[in-house]
């Protein structure tokens, strides 16, 4: 959406309308009548959405990041770990859980934003890693491989109140880093992204701004490990590997990470199309990776610029509008 | 002196690229900084924004010492800079261009900027009126809401001039606005520059194009990293040694 | 005593085939900028290729380590000119294409052999006797491998017109292009060494190991450690940091927990990134 262009109002008013209508179909559905099974992928959807959108949102300030699992781990297993052995209720483990993510996150943000581009990737891969090694260092505490289980959980054993609180969590997670993305904040990330040294010219601190867009993803992905930790209740060495920060990336990716709705329909499908052809068992890594080869050969922009390309056709406007190519040549579409 | 540049000296490695160079620039002042390829000059300009730290020498802004702080707190004194290549924020439109570089003035808190406050809107609508109103100076107007990597070059050059404007300096550096440009562009750009001065901008200008020393008030000549002469126009015009300097090159009017 | 023999002639033989699947990495990455997230899988995939020749279809165990590196070599060209370079400067959709790459491969093979954990027999059974140290034959034939072909490496780098080819492609594609150097021809002759090297290496690993479906995650990350440290550029850059990372990874597990071993070797890896990006012994790494 482009500052002072006159579409922008309208096409804000639409987005939102139809953000709406989503959230309150996805509220009705348990009234309507949904089955567990069903609720529990969606719930789990839900989770990784918010991850998913938590590394878009970094991804703006021009830095990508394949170790965000880790911050979740950190977050689901501080929260886990003192609730399960000191007693204490989850709605305060919980947001101790998410400081404890935001502690490291800044710390690390320190030294790690010193490194751009592919070094900083290589180096979140390696954090990530290397939280999971810390894990093995103190499995005493964190069980190691096998990890912790019958962590508590946060409502009893029916699952709609966890549909619900996700839900919740997601809309305002989401709410939060559209606004970020729509201020000022989100507009000075995306210039630190194109070139840090014309965002210093203009009084920029780049180097502060990519530790604070950091800070927040990480802060943000910890929100859905605690939420996850007190939900599926056990948590090991697999949940937060370096396969599951691929998995995000990948859903931000096939997504399009140049759209707020990426994460949301790359998740969504990435999640939900193996899981309605599961009866295909063993082979469903394979449909996972054809969904991959099709959004990678034939969507150059993800699933969400085909939705603002069919947006795009279907949009009335009396002035010619610019349609963007993913080799960047603007089009003029009448 | 408004900027007052002392004994500036850089080494890389073995190499020295700027050696003892002190000007200064005068507030209200058109200074140019002229001299061929490779003499320095962009180094010099990246040792006062703060882009590269000087081995020696110090750098005065208004009384105050500049030397060796970081870019950003440079733009926060009120210098603004434009750059040789990459000018921009090649995936913003035109007018984001601006926008974005409304960064410093006015700012507004963080909380304020999250919660969507009657403050943080009413400094953005300034930002934007503002920016509308530089691209209409700098005769960008029309192309407001084009994409800046699609503009061609000497549209670029001056979106370039226009989002150091926004950083409001008092002082605006350009690193050689006029490169690539036609005739029509380098009358249109120097006009610019009279206006923003004729405003009360002080303005220190990196160029080989000599047409531009019409404008100034005070060139100072460089080569190899060293001041070799300064003066009015004619006076460097007619140094023996800048004319050595430029010796084969077809700019020398 | 014993223990430190052990170690070393361990540590060495993990170098060596760090060696090899780190040098195929990074001549990937230096001469086509490409970063292939799946040579852990086409590591595997020579494998099971050698495993299903020699040990299902009964052929000669050499000639079916012969036909896997020759079949991941031509695997590498249809991989590189498809898969890889449509994605060239766009890394994140690379690795987004790597992961599908690696996906079919690893599911393939479980949906093939299942992915239980086997053991290729090795190639030459038995245990060597050199004075008062004894050593599966199978782990000095690895190294003695390994060793071989990095000198030829290095040889054909610095000594023939195609090593310098790849070089000059390396550092400056457009350039080489322009004197006149075929740059597809460059990078395809690259990739098959690559996958080659890659197949011979995971064939061997599976001898002195084991072998499963997801064996090439594991090297993919040594590889990646190891062009980290060493940086690209320098043969003998790799060399040694294969062989500090090999040292590592034999020696740390007996000096202390192998958790702890891996968080030092990790902490590495990300003090270098932080400080000196371009390795210890490089030019320039990404």
């Amino acid at each position: 959406m482009r500052i002072g262009s006159s579409i922008t109002l309208r096409k804000k008013v639409t987005s939102i309308v139809a953000y709406a209508a989503i959230i309150v179909f996805l509220a009705l559905l348990p009234t309507l009548g949904l089955p567990v099974y069903p609720m529990h992928t969606l719930i789990g959807v839900f989770i990784w959405i918010i991850v998913a959108s938590s590394l878009r949102l970094l991804d703006l300030s021009g830095q990508g990041s394949i170790g965000h699992a880790a911050f979740m781990a950190i977050g689901a297993y501080t929260s886990g770990i003192l609730a399960k052995f000191l007693g204490w209720s989850p709605w305060i483990t919980m947001p101790i859980g998410v400081i404890a993510t935001a502690a490291v996150a800044f710390l690390v943000a320190v030294p790690f934003t010193r490194v751009r581009g592919i070094y900083f990737t290589m180096v979140s891969l390696f954090f990530g890693i290397g939280v999971l090694a810390v894990n093995q260092v103190f499995s005493k505490f964190t069980g190691g491989y096998s990890g912790i289980g019958s962590i508590p959980l946060l409502f009893g054993y029916d699952k709609t109140p966890y549909y619900y609180f996700c839900l919740v969590l997601l809309v305002v997670c989401l709410g939060i880093i559209y606004r970020l993305e729509h201020s000022r904040i989100g507009l000075t990330w995306k210039a630190v992204a194109q070139s840090h040294s014309v965002a210093s010219s203009i009084g920029i601190n780049e180097s502060w701004q990519r530790i604070l867009c950091l800070g927040v993803s990480c802060c943000i992905a910890g929100i859905a490990g605690v939420a996850y930790a007190h939900y599926y209740s056990l948590l090991t060495q697999d949940t937060f590997s370096f396969n599951t920060s691929i998995n995000v990336f990948v859903y931000m990716t096939v997504g399009g990470p140049r759209y707020f709705a990426g994460p949301i329909l790359g998740t969504a499908a990435l999640i939900l199309i193996p899981e309605q052809l599961r009866s295909l068992r063993e082979y469903v890594p394979f449909i996972f990776a054809g969904i991959l080869l099709i959004v990678l050969f034939l969507m150059p922009q993800g699933l969400a610029g085909l939705l603002e390309q069919f947006k795009q056709k279907f949009a009335r406007s009396s002035k010619t509008e610019s349609v963007e190519t993913d080799d960047g040549v603007s089009k003029r579409v009448p | 002196m408004f900027l007052d540049i002392t004994d500036l000296t850089k080494n890389f490695g073995g190499l020295v690229a700027v050696n003892q160079f002190s000007m200064g620039v005068g507030e209200g002042q058109i200074v140019g900084l002229i001299g061929p390829n490779g003499a320095g000059k962009t180094t010099v300009f990246n040792l006062i924004t703060g882009v590269i730290h000087p081995t020696a020498g110090k750098v005065e802004f208004d009384g105050k010492d500049v030397t060796g702080k970081s870019p950003h707190t440079i733009a926060s004194f009120g210098i603004g800079r434009t750059f040789q290549l990459t000018p921009l924020f090649t995936e913003f439109s035109t007018l984001e261009n601006v926008v974005a570089s409304y960064y410093l003035h006015p700012r507004s808190s963080f909380w304020d900027t999250f919660f969507n406050s009657p403050t943080y809107r009413r400094n953005e609508a300034y930002a934007l009126e503002q920016s509308l109103k530089i691209l209409d100076l700098v005769g960008l107007s029309k192309v407001k809401d084009e994409l800046a990597r699609n503009l061609p070059h000497g549209y670029q050059k001056m979106l370039g001039i226009a989002r150091a404007l926004a950083v409001q300096p008092r002082l605006l550096m350009l690193d050689e606005p006029l490169g690539g440009m036609n005739t029509d562009e380098i009358t249109f750009t120097m006009d610019v520059m009279a206006k923003v001065r004729s405003q009360g901008m002080t303005i220190l200008v990196i160029e080989h194009n000599m047409q531009i020393l019409d404008l100034c008030d005070h060139v100072v000549a460089i080569n190899f990293g060293q001041k070799i002469g300064e003066g009015t126009v004619l006076e460097v015009r007619n140094n023996p040694d800048v004319i050595k300097a430029y010796l084969g090159e077809q700019n020398v009017a | 005593m014993d223990t430190i023999i052990t170690c070393t002639v361990n540590g060495l033989v993990l170098s060596a085939i760090y060696i090899l699947v780190a040098l195929g990495f990074s001549l990937q990455l230096s001469i086509m900028g490409i970063f292939n997230f799946a040579h852990g899988a086409i590591y595997m995939i020579g494998a099971y290729i050698t495993y299903g020749l020699s040990v299902g279809l009964g052929l000669n165990p050499w000639v079916s380590l012969l036909l896997s590196v020759i079949l991941v070599g031509a695997f590498g060209l249809f991989v590189e000119r498809f898969c890889f370079r449509p994605f060239q400067s766009k890394i994140t959709r690379m690795i987004v294409m790597a992961i599908a790459l690696i996906l079919i491969l690893q599911t393939a093979v479980e949906v093939t052999l299942g992915g239980v954990t086997r053991a290729l027999p090795a190639f030459v059974p038995g245990i060597l006797r050199v004075g008062f140290i004894s050593v599966d034959a199978e782990r000095v034939l690895t190294f003695c491998i390994g060793a071989v072909l990095l000198v030829a490496m290095t040889y054909l780098i610095q000594r023939t017109q195609i090593g310098q080819q790849m070089l000059a492609v390396a550092q400056d594609a457009e350039g080489a292009a322009l004197q006149g150097i075929d740059t597809h021809r460059t990078a395809a002759i690259a990739t098959v060494i690559a996958c080659a090297t890659a197949a011979l290496s995971g064939s061997l690993m599976a001898t002195i190991f084991s072998m499963n479906p997801f064996m090439g995650d594991n090297i993919l990350l040594k590889a990646i450690q190891v062009t980290i440290l060493s940086g690209i550029g320098s043969i003998g850059g790799i060399l040694a940091g294969g062989l500090i990372m090999g040292l590592l990874n034999a020696f740390l597990p007996v000096l202390t927990e192998a958790s702890i071993g891996e968080l030092i070797t990790i902490l590495i890896v990300i003090l270098i990134l932080l400080i000196r990006p371009k390795g210890l012994f490089g030019y320039e790494l990404f």
